[in-house]
């Protein structure tokens, strides 16, 4: 119990710290009033303009200092109310933008973790079978290669020979269109972050695997007759599955950063896309949401695998 | 010092030496090549007669409209504004090259301090060095960088700074993690029982153990800064002015009708970076399992 | 006036061009038009429509170039994407016929006094916004009011009118609007965004919740259903509409960045309607039968800008320099695509109002280097007292908007040639927002722009005249001309069009003369539609008078139908 706490506390101040950085450095290093006022911004000489400037001031509490601010911010952030867009034109609040967007993510994400474990499950069990002859070889070849192939440049050669040169995906995400054209829509995204993730997850399962067929119950099972891919799926895979699926679990936080270039190729409208677009922007407040919600999914992902871990393996709890 | 300390200390690194030699395979040699050519052509690229990576090569009478496919004039064929694309590709490796190894010297020397200060005094040093690496660690770095390349001027310095206290938290936790286990050992509890100063003992004993296992990790790391990098530049958010791997990729992919009717403006670019990236990869991993640190820690 | 920061963000913008566009912001209109006479060769005749009787029903997938932040006329400057969406939803007052002529629309009459200071202008009877408010003086007076209040649409209203009672309202359906100057071509300015009436009820909303912004309400052809950002925004028929039968059952207006996947979704039918500049899509558009385009050059200039408020550029020779180090034949070909043309002045010479004699300078390195030669000679120094020029080169700031491959790309051909002739470049890359931004307020050397083309060139004024450069100036270059104010007041009175076009001449002399633009190319602007949309060029005011079907980018729908 006293471990659990401990690990929760630790995750609320890591949490308070990076959203105090980040709070701190998008307005220390940012210009907040200029996202709000526009040109007007720096029209300080015009008695008129410096009036609205003032007043905006007020109304978005710029005027005070900075922890103030902070401990503002955060209390409404708390509660749901992750404030304005600046940079806008009565576009709704930033509660309203990321409710719209983060489902295209989660889906993005979700659909590339699908396609990753069903990709790297079976690619794993026929390597760990065929463990040190050839195939198992060209398979770690192409893994090197998945991994050193950077997502941006997995992306657009998908983009071109999938979308361009084949015509089998569309090349744009239209939010109206019906549920599964949408899912069309993202496929490309989702392979291209899958791919890498699949290669890694192979790798780990691969090698939990092998370890697996040395051990008694397996070799058992060998003498008894069954045939080799058999015994991978009925007996080898089950005591792997556990760590393989913490693997998974950790590793969502990665893909995370992936999909932001992803999106980006893409054009998908999701948090990713809509991170790169507001920090451009300098819209703090979509920036800063997306960065807390980004770590808080990071931090909470970490939490239940320490704390499943800890169940699993109480040595951990020191 | 006793004699009998300096042998324990040497003899890992006697037998890192012995591993190297023993079967680090060919592979792992043709990667090594392929860096040190690439790094070689990026250093040379001005010396090298190559077309001007700036220059127009406009010829509208022969060759029509640019984009132009790739020729014996232009070996990777040019961009849509009839620049050379070999020479633009070979310059792009500085910038991209020059931010990976400061980066991830940046890293190392921040990062290993820290981690080796964290793993040997322990305490509460320790608690706000690990707590600082935690925080580092909760953004995915992609994330960090954006923020930070967008507040920032995005001079080439800035860009390697950015991108080295990226890789500061990996580096200081291995750094970390590998003290810890080392100022358990033997021949640091000797040095300690002697009486050696604490800066004696981690420059003495601990640096050479716990830094030269973690080469292979300055190979990867290296690599993961070249992608970062790319991934920067291709969002518009690199080095400005500068030509990078990115930023090249970038032009190439921009617009749907470029990356289809000349794709060679965006692959000759990911070619070169895929190529050096995979190597820095398998050099890497293979220097890894020769020098046996554990994958999960890393 | 001094901005303390440095600043430094880049944005990403929606526009894949550099010249950033206030477009016609403002009640000024920049927009331009169709041609007045057809033989313009870029200019396209709607022959190949296909004949028919209109039918009801069908959705128009209608493909844009950037998204719009806000739809409201009085408060969001409004760029093409906006004015797409906003014929949907709004009316204007007044609209430019087939002629050339600006006639009422949403108005019934619009006469003037014999000063030409004040314009009575009757409303149509019966016409209710979208919400059931009544159409009649007193909401043209709230949209004219929160216009004029406005802080930035406001800056192009200000000028024009006196600060008390610039609106009166005489009855339910009769206004008067008071100029501060006699103007003979008011008719246009109402014709645009200034020109475009929403529901005074929705606009007082709007003041309390933003986010109304995003769901306008007019008296228009259609009425907004729903809208997503960077999707799809989305307005269904609106059966009571005043002017008549409206055939489509509904607008989506989708924006698609690319221009080539834009080009592509119309291609393979995901898209009914679009309109590009990108020249590369337009040898694609004329070469496929089954799209009919509108192309039109006649609209918007590209051009680079000048501050000539601050040193070095307060000194003509060096104004006269970077014009004759821009290598504007290298920019035409490696963007115009063979498809733009040059420009030597705001008129194409198909205008009745191009002067044959004003050439554009450019292209020529060695006079700008010996111009900079004499200017380094004299060792002036700039306002904060630093050298204006090291080395014997001047010393400059590229501003261009970023991060953009386009804007990349630009600024790395101005450089070399600029850097040839005589100049040290720093380059400054912005979002577009603080490029504008720094346009307004006169902090930048050299800017690219998109700008100009008003049909009635008298409407482009608001850019040109000395009132206004100020603390935010829209005479970007604040350059001041008391003899050019003169004449550009002259042509919006002159009673004959032979008069006008000699003023207009003179004005573009006084242009070419000051050295504060340098003009690039004609932006080429195109509207494509597949086969299946008709009528789009048959579109009428009530009275039967023709009106012209496709203005800078932007087409109406009252007259839309598909089969």
């Amino acid at each position: 119990m006293k471990f659990w706490m401990q690990r929760v506390a630790m995750a609320i101040l890591l949490l308070l710290s990076v959203s105090a950085l980040t709070f701190g450095a998008m307005n220390v290093l940012g210009d907040p009033l200029f996202n709000i006022l526009g040109p007007l911004a720096g029209d300080v000489n015009n008695p008129k303009s410096a009036a609205l400037i003032e007043e905006v001031k007020a109304k978005y509490d710029l005027d005070k200092p900075l922890p103030v601010r902070y401990v503002k911010w955060l209390g409404d952030f708390a509660t749901g109310d992750m404030g304005v867009q600046f940079s806008t034109d009565g576009q709704p609040p930033v509660s309203g933008l990321i409710k719209e967007r983060i489902p295209r993510t989660i889906t993005l994400l979700i659909m590339a973790q699908l396609l990753a474990v069903m990709i790297s499950i079976p690619w794993a069990a026929i390597t760990a079978a065929r463990a040190g002859k050839r195939s198992d070889k060209i398979s770690t070849m192409n893994s090197f290669f998945l991994l050193a192939m950077p997502n941006f440049a997995l992306a657009i050669l998908l983009k071109y020979i999938f979308s361009l040169k084949l015509g089998w995906f569309p090349l744009t995400y239209k939010a109206i269109d019906p549920y599964f054209e949408r899912l069309r829509q993202i496929f490309l995204a989702a392979v291209t972050i899958a791919l890498p993730a699949a290669a890694v997850y192979q790798r780990l399962l691969r090698t939990d695997l092998i370890t697996t067929l040395q051990q008694d119950f397996i070799l058992m099972a060998r003498a008894k007759g069954l045939s080799r891919s058999r015994v991978i799926f009925r007996h080898a895979i089950r005591p792997s599955m556990f760590s393989f699926i913490t693997v998974v679990g950790l590793n969502t936080g990665g893909l995370i950063g992936g999909s932001i270039v992803v999106e980006t190729v893409f054009r998908i409208p999701g948090i990713g896309s809509s991170l790169v677009e507001s920090v451009l922007r300098e819209d703090f407040p979509v920036v800063l949401a997306i960065v807390i919600l980004i770590a808080l999914a990071f931090v909470i992902i970490n939490v239940l695998v320490d704390i499943l871990y800890s169940i699993i393996d109480p040595r951990v709890r020191r | 010092m006793s004699e009998e300390t300096i042998i324990v200390s040497d003899s890992p690194d006697a037998e890192i030496n012995a591993a190297i030699q023993k079967k680090i395979g060919w592979g792992f040699w043709l990667a090594i090549s392929w860096v040190i050519l690439i790094t070689l052509l990026a250093i040379l690229a001005p010396y090298l007669h190559l077309k001007d990576p700036r220059g127009y090569f406009i010829d509208i009478d022969g060759n029509g409209r640019p984009p132009y496919g790739p020729s014996f004039e232009h070996w990777f064929g040019t961009d849509k504004d009839a620049r050379d694309i070999f020479a633009r590709t070979l310059h792009g490796a500085r910038i991209s090259l020059i931010v990976g190894f400061s980066a991830i010297s940046f890293g190392f020397l921040v990062g290993g301090t820290l981690g080796i200060i964290a793993g040997y005094f322990r305490g509460w040093l320790d608690k706000i060095i690990s707590f600082t690496f935690i925080v580092l660690l909760s953004f995915p770095s992609l994330v960090l960088a954006i923020m930070l390349t967008a507040l920032l001027n995005r001079s080439l310095f800035t860009i390697s700074m950015i991108l080295g206290i990226l890789s500061i938290a990996p580096v200081g936790r291995l750094a970390r993690a590998s003290t810890l286990q080392f100022s358990d050992r033997e021949f640091v509890l000797a040095a300690r029982q002697i009486g050696a100063s604490d800066s004696r003992i981690i420059l003495r004993e601990l640096l050479p153990n716990v830094v030269i296992p973690m080469s292979a990790l300055a190979l990867l790391g290296m690599a993961v800064a070249i992608v970062a990098e790319g991934g920067l530049a291709f969002l518009g958010l690199s080095v400005s002015q500068g030509i990078t791997w990115g930023s090249l990729i970038q032009i190439g992919s921009d617009s749907a009708t470029t990356l289809e009717n000349a794709p060679w403006i965006a692959f000759f670019p990911i070619l070169l970076l895929f190529l050096t990236v995979l190597s820095l990869n398998f050099a890497g991993d293979r220097l890894r399992s020769h020098l046996d640190v554990k994958e999960s820690s890393l | 006036m001094q901005i303390t920061k440095t600043r430094r963000y880049r944005a990403a913008i929606a526009v894949g061009l550099t010249f950033a566009f206030l477009a016609a912001s403002c009640g000024s209109d920049s927009e331009g038009t169709e041609a007045p006479t057809t033989e313009a060769p870029t200019s396209e005749a709607p022959t190949t429509e296909a004949p028919g009787t209109p039918v009801a029903g069908g959705t128009l997938r209608y493909g844009v170039e950037a998204e719009t932040d806000g739809l409201n006329p009085t408060s969001s400057a409004f760029a093409v994407s906006a004015y797409v969406m906003g014929n949907a939803v709004f009316d204007t007052l007044t609209a430019l016929a087939a002629d050339g002529s600006a006639v009422p629309n949403l108005a019934a009459s619009l006469t003037p006094s014999e000063d030409l200071k004040d314009w009575t202008l009757v409303l149509r009877p019966g016409i209710k916004f979208h919400d059931g408010t009544d159409l009649n003086s007193a909401a043209v007076k709230a949209n004219f009011d929160a216009a004029y209040a406005a802080p930035l649409v406001g800056l192009a209203v200000r000028p024009f009118y006196p600060t008390e009672n610039a609106v009166e309202i005489v009855d339910d359906l009769t206004l008067i609007y008071h100029l501060l100057d006699a103007n003979l071509q008011f008719p246009h300015a109402l014709r645009s965004q200034l020109g475009m009436v929403a529901s005074p009820t929705w606009l007082a909303a709007a003041l309390e919740d933003p986010t109304l912004n995003q769901a306008p309400v007019g008296t228009g052809p259609f009425k907004y259903e729903s809208r997503t950002q960077d999707s799809v925004t989305r307005f269904v028929r609106n059966e009571d509409w005043w002017g008549g039968e409206v055939w489509l059952d509904a607008i989506e207006i989708i924006p698609v960045v690319d221009p080539a996947t834009r080009l592509e979704l119309l291609q393979n039918g995901e898209l009914d309607a679009m309109h590009t500049t990108e020249t590369e899509s337009l040898a694609a558009l004329r070469a496929d039968e089954s799209i009919f385009n509108i192309i039109d050059d006649n609209g918007e200039e590209s051009f680079l800008m000048i501050n000539s408020a601050n040193a070095p550029f307060d000194d003509i020779r060096v104004r006269k320099a970077i014009t004759l180090a821009t290598p504007r034949l290298e920019y035409n070909t490696l963007f115009g695509n063979g498809e733009a043309r040059l420009a030597d002045q705001r008129f194409t010479p198909e205008s009745p109002y191009y002067d044959e004699t004003i050439k554009q300078e450019a292209d020529d390195p060695e006079a700008a280097l010996a111009l900079v030669a004499e200017y380094c000679a004299d060792g002036l120094l700039t306002a904060d007292g630093s050298p204006t020029c090291t080395d014997g080169k001047v010393n400059m700031e590229w501003q261009y908007t970023g991060p953009s491959v386009v804007g990349q790309r630009i600024t790395d051909l101005f450089n070399a040639s600029w850097a040839a002739a005589g100049f040290n470049v720093t380059n400054d890359e912005l979002a577009q927002d603080d490029h504008i931004q720094q346009a307004a307020l006169g902090q930048y050397n050299v800017i690219g722009w998109r700008q100009f083309g008003a049909y009635q060139p008298s409407n482009d004024n608001v850019w040109l005249l000395c009132r206004t450069v100020g603390g935010i100036s829209l005479n970007w270059p604040r350059y001041c001309d008391e003899s050019r104010d003169t004449l550009l007041l002259a042509a919006q009175v002159a009673p004959t069009i032979e008069e006008e076009v000699s003023i207009q001449k003179q004005i573009s002399q006084n242009l070419h003369d000051a050295y504060t633009y340098i003009f690039l190319q004609h932006t080429v602007w195109a509207n494509s539609f597949t086969s299946a949309v008709n009528g789009t060029c048959d579109v009428k005011t009530p009275e039967g008078v023709a009106l012209a079907c496709a203005i800078n980018g932007t087409t109406a729908f009252t007259s839309t139908w598909m089969s």
